[in-house]
């Protein structure tokens, strides 16, 4: 495995997320990052200041959980917590997912 | 050959047959055959009435042969084949009986060959024909074993004991319990995948008729939700963007959950423009609230607000200051005297005014908006208004209106009351500017009006629909579209039920805006064939309602796919030609076949 293949998040409160390349192109921001000419690309690691752990982490598992269920039928519910659910609005807002 | 009922001998099963059962020595035998020997049938018998069938028909059906036909002398050589005796004929017969039982034979057992199958036993007379198995002694392909013997696998060949559970193979022979288990897993994946792709069939013949893709829902869905479903709790929406706010908005009027306690998330001071399309929870306290917390209000659409009050409207035109738009539909509350106070207060600040669904909206409340906001309209809709009855009322808008860009006259109370001039007037003086044109079911309307009023007047005129309209006639299309310069074109063109169009208006309007049209309908003009669709080659195309229209078929599907690459969603409702092998281009949605069944 090389490094290539994983990406690394970080939260405002310095969370670090260390997702595959194909879970972060499930969202479009982090996919248009990754494929430019960014820092981002040839660091592998993105800073995103505007959400902490707590969210970054519920978007990392709707990331693998999109990518584990896109063309399954019986796909188990992703449970959103209320006290998230306005936060998370505007996460996958941000971040077209 | 038809096999014949078995017949049984009553006779001899009472009388003769203890007689026999006494005196023969015979055997252990089956019950079959203890059952058959009783009730007198045995495979002579049998034998006898076959040879008795061919014979019969072989003589010109003439029908079964009696006894009577004398016993000559060559009977004794018969009477060994035909035990009883009781037919009796010539020996010609009788060879060319043989001769064509032995040709049946051969031919059968050719047949036999062909079909794979291997013709072990002797085929020698119509025993098997007959389907009885006399003896009881022809072994069964498999024999079925008996709990407790010991039997070879048919797929391991291990030896292992017969139990209940032992499954028989697709080749015969039983399986031991480990290839049993595989089996059973073969068969339930088979039938899990079977489940699998009917509910997936199922999701999308679902998903279709919503005009959807199916597709995985995102996170900002997922969050929508959320926050829709637990809206009760969630005070403050704070920073969420107008974006999303609207698509809240929407997603609550889609699932009638809009009511008083929901619609203050959406009340803001700076908000300009407010978009309700389900008001029907909203009570008169709500509707004094959208006035009272936005009176920055430029544009206000309330749909289905029934429940609008006098006083609401009232408190509207004092205090929505700023209200350049109003879109209402169904507000059957508001009485004449409150819609003049409303067009009274606010005048020629009125730029846009829609109003559908109420029959209080009288010809004086009529007469008042145009007298007092007529001059400044540049929006008018007017739908379904029963409480306009006079036809002189329609006749005065020629009289104020003069910039208009959209008008909908559509469903009046009665089909004479807009008729051929006043259209004709109102697009001599506001052709310039008019852009969009509704006239649905305004059946009045005859082909004076698209000739003498669309033709020379409608040059700015992008958006048509004259649904319901069914006087207009292919010669007026094609007096209005032939060498129609003026206009450079229309995007959107209904025209639904208008029965008596044909193939040559719809070719002309084709060849004038066919490649500016994006939506079309030709709903119901059943007298389009497929010519039409040769000629149809629309670019822009992106919806297509081609509903009941008779003459298509999966060619003439395949072929408006090829045509019209732009081509989104189709309608093909009632088409019953249309069938699930037509080929259907890469992105487009045919919606509406009898095979996409749920």
């Amino acid at each position: 495995m090389t490094q290539a293949m994983y990406i690394t998040l970080v939260s405002s409160d310095n969370f670090e997320f260390i997702i595959t390349s194909e879970a972060a192109n499930v969202s479009g921001t982090l996919r248009s990052m990754l494929q430019s000419t960014f820092k981002e690309t040839s660091e592998r690691r993105i800073r995103l200041h505007e959400f902490d752990g707590r969210v970054l982490g519920k978007v990392v598992e709707y990331l693998y959980y999109n990518l584990k269920y896109k063309d399954s039928v019986d796909v188990p519910e992703f449970d959103i917590p209320e006290e998230m659910a306005l936060e998370l609005l505007d996460a996958s807002d941000f971040l077209d997912v | 050959m038809s096999r014949r009922p078995l017949k049984y001998r009553s006779d001899t099963s009472s009388e003769g047959a203890p007689v026999r059962e006494a005196s023969a020595i015979r055997g252990p035998n089956s019950a079959l055959t203890e059952f058959l020997r009783q009730q007198g049938i045995s495979a002579e018998d049998i034998r006898r009435r076959h040879l008795e069938r061919i014979n019969g028909e072989e003589q010109g059906g003439e029908g079964e042969e009696d006894g009577g036909e004398g016993g000559g002398e060559d009977g004794e050589a018969l009477l060994e084949a035909v035990e009883e005796g009781d037919t009796v004929r010539n020996a010609a017969d009788e060879q060319m009986a043989q001769e064509e039982l032995e040709i049946r034979i051969a031919s059968r057992r050719k047949r036999r060959a062909a079909a794979g199958k291997d013709d072990e036993d002797e085929y020698t007379d119509s025993e098997t024909e007959d389907g009885i198995d006399n003896d009881g002694d022809r072994v069964t392909h498999t024999r079925r074993k008996i709990v407790g013997e010991s039997e070879k696998c048919a797929h391991c060949f291990n030896d292992f004991v017969v139990n209940v559970y032992s499954k028989i193979s697709e080749s015969g022979g039983y399986l031991c319990p480990d290839c049993t288990k595989r089996q059973l897993d073969k068969e339930r994946a088979i039938k899990k995948n079977q489940l699998i792709s009917r509910k997936k069939r199922q999701r999308l013949a679902v998903a279709l008729l919503d005009r959807q893709d199916v597709k995985f829902p995102s996170l900002l869905d997922l969050a929508i939700k959320k926050v829709t479903e637990r809206i009760y709790d969630v005070e403050d929406l704070g920073d969420i963007g107008d974006v999303n706010m609207k698509k809240i908005a929407k997603i609550l009027c889609r699932n009638r959950s809009l009511d008083d306690n929901t619609v203050k998330l959406f009340l803001n001071t700076h908000l300009s423009k407010l978009e309700f399309w389900d008001c029907s929870g909203l009570t008169s306290k709500s509707y004094n609230q959208i006035a009272a917390y936005c009176p920055n209000l430029q544009e206000l659409t309330l749909l289905m607000c029934g429940r609008l009050h006098n006083d609401n409207l009232n408190y509207f035109s004092t205090n929505l200051s700023k209200l350049t738009k109003l879109d209402l539909d169904g507000p059957f509350l508001i009485n004449d005297a409150t819609w003049k106070n409303f067009f009274n207060t606010v005048g020629d600040r009125l730029t846009s005014f829609k109003i559908g669904n109420t029959h209080r909206f009288s010809d004086d409340s009529f007469l008042t908006l145009m007298d007092k906001c007529g001059a400044n309209l540049k929006s008018l809709k007017l739908s379904r208004l029963d409480g306009i009855k006079k036809k002189e009322s329609y006749d005065v808008m020629p009289a104020y209106l003069t910039k208009l860009q959209e008008l909908e006259i559509s469903y009046p109370q009665h089909e004479d009351l807009v008729d051929d001039t006043l259209l004709i007037n109102l697009m001599s003086i506001n052709g310039e500017s008019l852009s969009t044109l509704i006239l649905d079911g305004c059946s009045g309307l005859t082909d004076d009006f698209l000739i003498n009023g669309i033709r020379p007047f409608g040059g700015s005129l992008r958006h048509i629909s004259l649904q319901l309209l069914d006087q207009i006639t292919s010669e007026g299309f094609v007096g209005l579209f032939h060498g129609w310069s003026d206009n450079y074109g229309l995007n959107e063109v209904y025209l639904r039920k208008c029965f008596s169009l044909g193939d040559e208006g719809i070719v002309e309007m084709l060849l004038h805006s066919g490649s500016s049209l994006v939506e079309l309908s030709i709903n119901s003009i059943k007298d389009l064939t497929a010519l039409t669709f040769q000629i149809m080659k629309c670019a822009n195309l992106t919806y297509l309602d081609a509903g009941f229209v008779r003459c298509i078929d999966d060619e003439v599907l395949e072929l408006i796919g090829k045509n019209c690459p732009q081509l989104r969603v189709m309608d093909c409702y009632g088409n019953n030609r249309c069938t699930s092998n037509a080929v259907i281009r890469e992105g487009l949605k045919v919606i509406g076949r009898q095979s996409d069944t749920v």
